[in-house]
């Protein structure tokens, strides 16, 4: 690749996107009239907010004790609502001594209606309970029960789903708080017990946090969201109109003609895109935290708001030299997705439509991290843009040393990630079915009768993402439908049914339909190799304990919860309850079988006209891993997904796949049915194993694990060695990546 | 200079199902001419082209240009032609120096040889007074000038024209022309598609009849000419095409008749129809 014309090209559609008075206006002049205008709109907002009264109806008003009082010139005393007296408007209602479930019909009524906010009901006895109660205290015992039957209860009727409903509750539950506490001090006065008994020692909280440290606090999770969602959306209509837009104005044919390649092309306009998303970004970010700190300093004499303003403080710099670090990174990402997304579509109007789902599969990663629960740790680090959001949070509220420990594992994915999504750019540069889509009529008739007519032998890409896509949803929606077994009866049924009905049959009716040779697209023929077929076997013993190690890792990074594991644990003990045929068969063999025909068979075929066989693997990989519902299950799953995507690819054929697969499914129930008592008897057993934390459980010993994965790694060097048959898009691929380079810059 | 050999490509039509737009081509063209590619509108011109141009990969057959493989060397293979189509546009917000400059820099020219080069393209075509008109201010031809001068500008052995003279008046097509005819006789190899008999007439040493994807016929005019016993070409195009469609008819039919075991006979009653008399005439 040549970097001078990457940088020819990024020049050139710099300069052009800069000569486009629409792109500078929506990029530098609306947001330095949109914030100034939104400011002074708050401003002028913030004059007219205040807090409205709660309607309160008192239902029984007579049936309460003179003293304490409650209620005062039918407010309530002033004593109990204090300043917030205006806020709370009592309206005394007749006691018509309904039942409780009347009363609740009226409250939900009337509060619905608008007639009130809540219903505050005291029944007939409560003055006589509450006096009953108080002469039952002197000789009362120190347990609670005693006096529990006596304890009389207003009824607090509220609808929680009006706002204005649950905000009157938590200013009438204050009220009825002092209101106990007042009696509570008149019953200890009565004792000559003094007040302070209730209150043996006071709290009195003292916050350490300095004003730079409190407004590091609420900016760390407000700027990264700002900077994340402008470089999104200031990616996105540059990419536009890079792609589709020089679609539509026909220039892209010209470029294509050009001696710049595919990739250069694509790093060309990345940059360009990079470019205008990071200035996006930099420019709502300045606005931003200018427009928040004048305003800030502004609200501070407003009597009204001026207090709770002013404990947020102006936005840190040193906030802002974070974010501006994490720009490049950021940018490079959401440009990449932007570019591969806006490749495909014909138009700019059709462009603008490919923003909606980028905004919903981006919104909730950048969201999650603004939940308080969410901390920066080893498992969030590794999930995409919510782990860099957690990592400047941590660095904004001034925790280097917890940022430190994560930043190598955030900013691995995330590179990772970008050079996934320029790679996903490439190809549909690559792509002449996506550079020349000619729009067509939506005609589903047409459509089937195409798949059908026009089927190959084995299934297309999309063929396969369908079939993926279609697994998953089938795996969701059993989740809801298909119940817990009870017992091994009822889990055999359902893994069967499952596997059967729910993975298999999809794949092999795709296959059908879709495929003129549906064994060739399964890949159920032999290998040409035979000697695949042990060593298949032979792989999966070598590697099963380092997956567990694997998965042992995995479940240290992400924990599974208590209730998971409590189900987990039912299940594995449903298993070793039986005799090993069985669970073999069920465990063992019928996923095997049914998982490798649908992922490794149908959806690997397909993807591998991709052109890439790891990228096939991989992807293939990632949905096999999805199948299988828990985090913990679908990160190792993965993992084995692609070794025996390899051992499909090498040997071109499903059945090694379905040995490796069977042989380690196998290993697990086996290793789950050796006791101690039996691996301190056999010397093999002592080797491979050692006790585990837990009683009773063994896990696969360091050295053991050691020499088989050294071997492991030996089959799968030989494996490498064996030659395969490359698909024709593979095929095409391998001579592109390995053309002759082009003449050096003798046309001087 | 230009080989090509059983050159096929289809593309996946929801309607059609696999529709063939070159159904194995073969053709040479040398330095020093202009092979012309003659065919009415979807006859595969732009398919072989871009090909060629290396902007659509073939599905079968092979294209070497000057030895470069258009499927395996697609990068060697762009630095050997200039590529003129209607459908090669010009960037809006560029002027016309500035665009070819981007391109003669993407050619990897060094900066004096590519300033000199521009002068004297500027000057060959007469485009010194739009030099620094924008993209979006130029008329059709101004733009077809800009998009030839982008072409010419690393002098590449082989120029490519598909329909460049489409959508241009007399004048600019005339002088389009004449500009292809000089670059023939400065030992360029020239492919030139049209569906202009006269173009094709004029300014081609060789012509290649496309229908459907079809090579109807390929060679110079007296080698036409000669072969099918048809002075004009304008004649011998239809001929060829209606001979084409009229096989390609008989071949569908034969083979839904050939699946047929009964002989059917048709009588005409002559009572009946007006057009037999009982006399004959």
């Amino acid at each position: 690749m040549s970097w001078t014309n990457v940088k020819l090209i990024f020049l050139r559609e710099l300069r052009d996107q800069l000569r486009d008075r629409r792109t500078m206006f929506t990029i530098v002049v609306l947001p330095m009239l949109l914030y100034p205008l939104l400011g002074m709109c708050f401003l002028q907002v913030q004059q007219f907010l205040q807090e409205h009264p709660s309607r309160v109806r008192v239902v029984g008003a007579d049936y309460l004790p003179a003293a304490p009082a409650l209620l005062a010139d039918g407010l309530f005393a002033e004593s109990l609502a204090g300043d917030r007296q205006q806020l709370l408007i009592v309206e005394l209602a007749e006691d018509a001594a309904d039942e409780t479930a009347l009363l609740r019909t009226a409250a939900q009524r009337d509060i619905r209606a608008g007639l009130c906010d809540l219903v505050l009901v005291f029944p007939p006895d409560f003055a006589q309970r509450l006096a009953e109660f108080h002469r039952a205290l002197p000789s009362a015992s120190l347990q609670p029960t005693g006096v529990a039957a006596a304890i009389p209860e207003p009824l607090i009727l509220l609808d929680s789903a009006s706002e204005k409903s649950k905000i009157a509750r938590s200013r009438v539950e204050e009220v009825l708080r002092r209101w106990r506490e007042q009696m509570v001090e008149d019953n200890l006065r009565e004792r000559h017990v003094p007040v302070s008994a209730t209150r043996p020692f006071e709290l009195k909280p003292d916050d350490v946090a300095d004003a730079s440290s409190k407004a590091a606090a609420v900016w760390s999770k407000i700027l990264p969201f700002i900077v994340m969602i402008w470089a999104l959306t200031g990616a996105f209509y540059p990419a536009v109109d890079l792609c589709a837009g020089e679609k539509e104005r026909g220039t892209l044919e010209t470029l294509l003609s050009s001696p710049a390649q595919r990739g250069e092309i694509v790093w060309g306009k990345l940059l360009t895109v990079m470019t205008f998303s990071m200035a996006t970004a930099l420019l709502n970010l300045a606005i931003t935290t200018g427009m928040a700190t004048f305003i800030i300093a502004r609200l501070g004499n407003m009597a009204a708001a001026g207090v709770q303003i002013r404990q947020i403080g102006s936005p840190p710099l040193a906030a802002l030299g974070w974010l501006v670090l994490a720009l490049p990174p950021l940018s490079a990402l959401f440009s990449a997705l932007s570019l591969a997304v806006a490749a495909f579509a014909r138009s700019s109007k059709e462009g603008q439509y490919y923003l909606m789902p980028l905004l919903m599969v981006s919104l909730p990663l950048m969201l999650l991290p603004m939940l308080p629960q969410t901390e920066l740790d080893l498992g969030f680090s590794l999930i995409p843009i919510c782990g860099l959001m957690l990592l400047l949070r941590t660095l904004i509220e001034g925790q280097f040393l917890e940022a430190l420990r994560y930043s190598l594992p955030v900013i691995g994915v995330t590179a990772v990630c970008c050079l996934l999504a320029i790679r996903w750019a490439i190809d549909q540069f690559n792509n002449e079915s996506v550079l020349f889509r000619e729009s067509e009529r939506l005609d589903l008739g047409l459509w089937i009768k195409h798949l059908v007519r026009d089927r190959g032998d084995t299934p297309t890409v999309g063929e396969a993402a369908l079939c993926g896509v279609l697994l998953l949803v089938i795996r969701f929606f059993s989740n809801f439908m298909i119940p817990a077994p009870g017992n091994w009866s009822q889990f055999a049924t359902t893994v069967l049914v499952m596997q059967v009905a729910l993975v298999a049959t999809p794949a092999c009716l795709m296959a059908i339909i879709l495929t003129r040779r549906p064994a060739q697209a399964l890949l159920l023929g032999l290998p040409s190799r035979m000697i695949t077929l042990p060593a298949a076997v032979l792989l999966a013993a070598c590697l099963h304990p380092t997956f567990a190690w694997l998965a042992e890792a995995i479940r240290f990074v992400y924990p599974l919860s208590p209730s998971i594991a409590r189900q987990l644990e039912s299940v594995a003990h449903l298993a070793t309850t039986q005799p090993i045929w069985q669970v073999v068969l069920i465990i063992g063999l019928t996923p095997a079988i049914c998982e490798e025909i649908a992922f490794r068979g149908f959806i690997l075929s397909g993807l591998r006209g991709m052109g890439h066989k790891w990228g096939a693997i991989i992807l293939t990989s990632v949905i096999f891993g999805l199948a299988h519902g828990l985090l913990q299950q679908s990160l190792s799953a993965c993992a084995v997904g692609i070794v025996i995507g390899y051992i499909v690819v090498k040997s071109g054929s499903l059945w090694p796949g379905v040995l490796f697969h069977f042989t380690h499914n196998s290993l697990s129930v086996l290793q789950s049915h050796i006791t101690p008592k039996l691996q301190d008897s056999h010397p093999l057993l002592r080797f491979l194993f050692f006790p585990g934390c837990d009683d009773g459980s063994l896990f696969y010993s360091p050295q053991a694990t050691l020499v088989l994965g050294l071997l492991g790694l030996g089959v799968l060097w030989w494996l490498r060695s064996l030659p395969y048959n490359r698909s024709p898009e593979e095929r095409l691929q391998e001579a592109l990546d390995h053309q002759a380079p082009l003449p050096a810059k003798s046309m001087a | 200079m230009i080989h090509v050999r059983d050159l096929t490509k289809s593309y996946a039509d929801l309607r059609r199902g696999q529709f063939i737009a070159l159904a194995g081509i073969s053709f040479d063209a040398l330095p020093g001419q202009i092979y012309g590619l003659l065919g009415p509108n979807g006859a595969g011109k732009t398919s072989a082209l871009r090909i060629l141009s290396t902007v659509l990969r073939p599905t079968s057959g092979r294209a070497t240009i000057n030895g470069y493989d258009v499927l395996t060397q697609p990068g060697l293979v762009r630095h050997q032609i200039g590529f003129v189509s209607t459908n090669t546009a010009v960037y809006d917000r560029m002027t016309a120096w500035e665009m070819v400059e981007y391109f003669g820099r993407l050619y990897g020219l060094a900066p004096e040889l590519l300033r000199e080069r521009m002068n004297r393209i500027f000057e060959r075509l007469s485009m010194v007074e739009i030099r620094d008109v924008l993209g979006s201010k130029m008329s059709t031809g101004m733009k077809q000038k800009v998009s030839i001068a982008r072409a010419l500008v690393h002098d590449p052995p082989v120029l490519i024209f598909d329909e460049a003279t489409a959508g241009l008046d007399v004048l600019v097509a005339r002088a389009l022309l004449k500009t292809v005819a000089h670059l023939r006789d400065q030992g360029k190899c020239i492919i030139f598609s049209t569906h202009i008999m006269r173009e094709a007439e004029r300014l081609c040493d060789r012509i290649a009849i496309m229908h459907r994807g079809h090579m109807l016929a390929e060679g110079n005019m007296a080698e036409l000419q000669s072969r099918h016993g048809e002075h004009d070409l304008e004649e011998l195009f239809f001929r060829l095409i209606s001979d084409h469609d009229g096989k390609t008819e008989r071949q569908s039919e034969g083979e839904t008749e050939g699946q047929s075991d009964t002989i059917t006979i048709t009588t005409i009653n002559p009572t009946l129809h007006p057009s037999v008399s009982p006399s004959g005439s």
